[in-house]
């Protein structure tokens, strides 16, 4: 019904629209042109229907050439485009008489055709109402209904269900399969849904680039893959799940893969199989996967394979980006193949065989990755119980016994001169005078804070009393003080010392100098605020 | 051709009859040119020499040329709309003849414009203007106006077509008009013209258009005005736009 051979239209830019293009569909078939935006689909329908030239090539259509009778062809093909051509300040009825009249058909058969179309897509009751006030389903199937008026062999549809809700879309295949179910319509249709392609369609052409790079069933297509098509959804897109690849390369089971972002197509063998082979080598690894799943392979998988690029077009990018940080400084044979892949015009890389597996998914393969470590966000072990008094590891959100000690050995009761000859001189008064307002001489024991190292037996908290305790053992081996922390919880660690107290949390007063603080209330005894400032 | 062109003229017919507003907005500028400059010179019909009886009179063939030019510059804006909407390929899958579809816009937009002629006509009988009722002069005149309007029509529409954009297109129109209406003897008589806008103005086929209008509609005709040979310019003006317009259409098949 449609030959199409050798087909070259080229841009007055001089990129070529389409190249060197063969195609042949049969009568009574659906046939669904499938590729991305810019393919050259729109431009192949518009050099079928007339409405463009070309350059070299043979075309025909119904039996007429294109070049020697355009009008036959013309009378023999109706064109539903990507934009409906009714008119919306016509009623439906007024725009199918008005196609009618140009097909040169007569009234009494405009009318019955008019009465048949409108009762086939349901649009009775709306046939005399303005276009402008139908839906834009309805105005799609009025489209559709001009362009059968006169009971065209051929019907050309670009993009048909564009921009409309799924069941608009559910219902025009449905009526696009009756069309040709019932009347034997061959109907040719561009597309980039690739389920439309799938569910509608006998067969499917895919185009890339001018070209068509290949044509079959859908079923024949996936089929060619030969397995499942298991995809990994990985949290990120690192190291770990790069390194997970390359492990899963090498497994038996695993045909072909290739990136998309941070998901992982794997075709294998046997889905149900590989799955939980997958899931172990991800465990062991300690690499996280967001999702899993297995499937008979999709026409995107198809497209992938024979163009090089999802027909979402996400592929390449996360290819390219992650071969700049990993492989762009001279990065071997790997990247010298991907560099001349992206200099082609096209996107398949001619040195690449079928089930090859594709750069990005690869690494130097000089280079080998180490197997993971434990990493940071890996899940810690509760802590059930605070480090004892021999624990060597220091939380680093405390002192450092070293600093703390250097510091209160400047303390006038240990032997230094602090804080003598630092800005607190003026005042007299040392930060523990300040904190006790009450004006002692630096003779008499600092009460509250910091505590008096020389006090002893109230087990004050605050790191002043780790060394006093820690002097002790230090007396004993050096080596034995830092462990001696000014971790509060350690001062009173189950040393079996006098608290009865075994684990004090960090970050609360101890009872002891609680009371001491107390003590010194007036209504307790003592004289504080009384000789506060 | 002729077939198609009857059909597709029903159509823009159809759709300018369910909203009319469009073609009386297009009226309002030469009504109130009419109002406006009628009042304005009204005392310059007073100088010797003046080849009408009243300055209204003078002028009205001046304003139904005007209406004309404001009415179908416009033209091309549809096409472009009915391109880019996809209507325009719907016609061209079709077996239609090429030129039918130039053609019937162009005989739409100069039938519109015959309309608003007459309108224009009645309010300037309104305002006071010794104009001619006799069927026979109005005819005439009119035909002159449908001939003109198919001119303009066809310019707009060539010009939509090479241009493919509405903005360049509404400049054109705007620059095509206005000049074309002062080099003429629309408002002023050529025997008060100086010498070099006399001669631009004999170029101008408004002029032929406004003198063979005025032969027609005012009693007495001014003795420089003549029917026929402003018939003649015009038709010959509208023939070889209209072709042009034609051949440029068909070079949209891309």
């Amino acid at each position: 019904m449609i030959k199409i051979s050798g087909l070259t239209k080229t841009y007055p830019s001089g990129a070529k629209a389409v190249d060197r293009l063969d195609l042949s569909v049969e009568e009574g078939e659906i046939l669904a042109l499938l590729g991305p935006n810019g393919a050259g689909k729109s431009t192949t329908i518009r050099v079928l229907t007339t409405l463009a030239g070309f350059d070299d090539g043979q075309v025909t259509v119904a039996g007429h050439d294109i070049d020697r009778d355009p009008d036959a062809v013309r009378r023999s093909i109706g064109y539903v485009a990507q934009e409906t051509g009714v008119d919306y300040f016509l009623t439906g009825r007024e725009n199918l008489v008005l196609q009618g009249r140009l097909y040169r058909m007569n009234r009494a058969d405009i009318d019955a055709r008019v009465t048949e179309l409108a009762s086939y897509f349901t649009l009775t009751e709306h046939l005399d109402q303005l276009v402008s006030s139908y839906s834009g389903g309805m105005r799609r199937k009025l489209d559709i209904a001009t362009a059968l008026i006169h009971r065209p062999k051929v019907l050309f549809l670009d993009e048909p269900t564009l921009g409309l809700d799924t069941q608009s879309r559910q219902s025009l295949w449905q009526y696009i399969r009756k069309l040709n179910d019932e009347l034997r319509l061959t109907i040719l249709l561009t597309t980039h849904y690739l389920e439309e392609a799938d569910r509608l369609s006998h067969r499917v052409a895919i185009i890339a680039n001018g070209q068509i790079k290949v044509i079959g069933t859908a079923e024949a297509l996936k089929d060619a893959i030969q397995g499942d098509a298991v995809t990994v959804e990985f949290e990120h897109n690192d190291d770990k799940s790069h390194w997970l690849a390359q492990q899963l390369r090498a497994e038996d089971y695993v045909r072909d893969l290739t990136w998309e972002n941070n998901k992982l197509h794997l075709y294998v063998t046997n889905g149900a199989a590989a799955v939980p082979r997958v899931m172990e080598k991800a465990t062991t690894a300690n690499v996280r996967v967001k999702n899993i799943a297995f499937a008979r392979p999709t026409l995107d998988d198809i497209f992938i394979k024979h163009t090089g690029a999802s027909i979402q077009g996400s592929k390449e990018t996360t290819g390219g980006a992650w071969w700049e940080k990993w492989a762009g400084k001279g990065g071997g044979k790997w990247a010298k193949q991907w560099q001349d892949s992206e200099s082609k015009d096209t996107h398949v890389s001619s040195t690449m065989q079928p089930g090859e597996i594709t750069p990005s998914a690869t690494l130097n393969p000089n280079q080998t990755w180490p197997a993971p470590t434990e990493s940071k966000d890996a899940p810690k072990e509760p802590r059930t119980e605070l480090p004892s008094a021999t624990s060597t590891t220091w939380p680093s959100d405390q002192w450092d016994p070293e600093s703390v000690k250097k510091w209160q050995s400047q303390w006038p009761e240990q032997g230094g001169n602090w804080p003598k000859d630092s800005q607190w001189q003026t005042s007299s008064e040392s930060p523990a005078a300040l904190a006790d307002p009450q004006p002692k001489p630096a003779t008499q024991k600092a009460e509250s804070w910091p505590s008096d190292p020389s006090d002893s037996k109230t087990g004050q908290t605050w790191p002043s009393q780790a060394p006093e305790r820690g002097s002790e053992q230090t007396k004993d081996s050096p080596s034995a003080e830092p462990t001696q922390a000014n971790n509060l919880a350690e001062t009173h660690a189950p040393a079996g010392e006098e608290s009865e107290k075994s684990a004090w949390p960090s970050d609360q007063w101890d009872p002891e100098s609680t009371k001491k603080w107390q003590s010194q209330w007036p209504d307790k005894g003592g004289d504080w605020p009384k000789g506060q400032q | 051709m002729f077939a198609d062109t009857w059909y597709l003229f029903n159509k823009y017919l159809t759709i300018t009859l369910r909203m009319p507003l469009w073609s009386l907005f297009s009226l309002v500028q030469p009504l109130l040119w009419l109002f406006i400059f009628g009042a304005l010179f009204e005392n310059f019909a007073q100088v010797p020499g003046f080849p009408a009886p009243s300055y209204i009179d003078y002028f009205l063939p001046g304003v139904v040329i005007m209406t004309v030019l404001f009415g179908s510059s416009w033209a091309g804006v549809s096409l472009l709309r009915e391109i880019s909407s996809g209507t325009v390929d719907k016609m061209l899958v079709a077996p239609v003849s090429r030129s039918s579809i130039v053609l019937s816009r162009v005989l739409h937009s100069a039938v519109q414009v015959v309309a608003q002629a007459v309108i224009v006509l009645i309010a300037a009988w309104l305002m006071g203007a010794h104009t001619s009722w006799n069927p026979i002069n109005i005819a005439q005149a009119m035909f002159i106006v449908l001939l003109l309007g198919i001119a303009f029509a066809s310019l707009s529409n060539g010009l939509a077509i090479i241009l493919q954009r509405e903005e360049p297109l509404v400049i054109m129109g705007n620059m095509m008009t206005l000049p074309l209406m002062f080099f003429s003897s629309s408002m002023v008589p050529a025997s008060f013209m100086p010498p070099w806008l006399h001669y631009a103005a004999m170029a101008n086929p408004i002029e032929y258009a406004v003198t063979s209008v005025r032969a027609v509609l005012v009693t007495p005709a001014p003795a420089e005005s003549s029917y026929l040979l402003g018939m003649a310019v015009t038709a010959a003006f509208a023939g070889v736009t209209l072709a042009w317009a034609i051949s440029a259409f068909k070079t949209l098949r891309s």
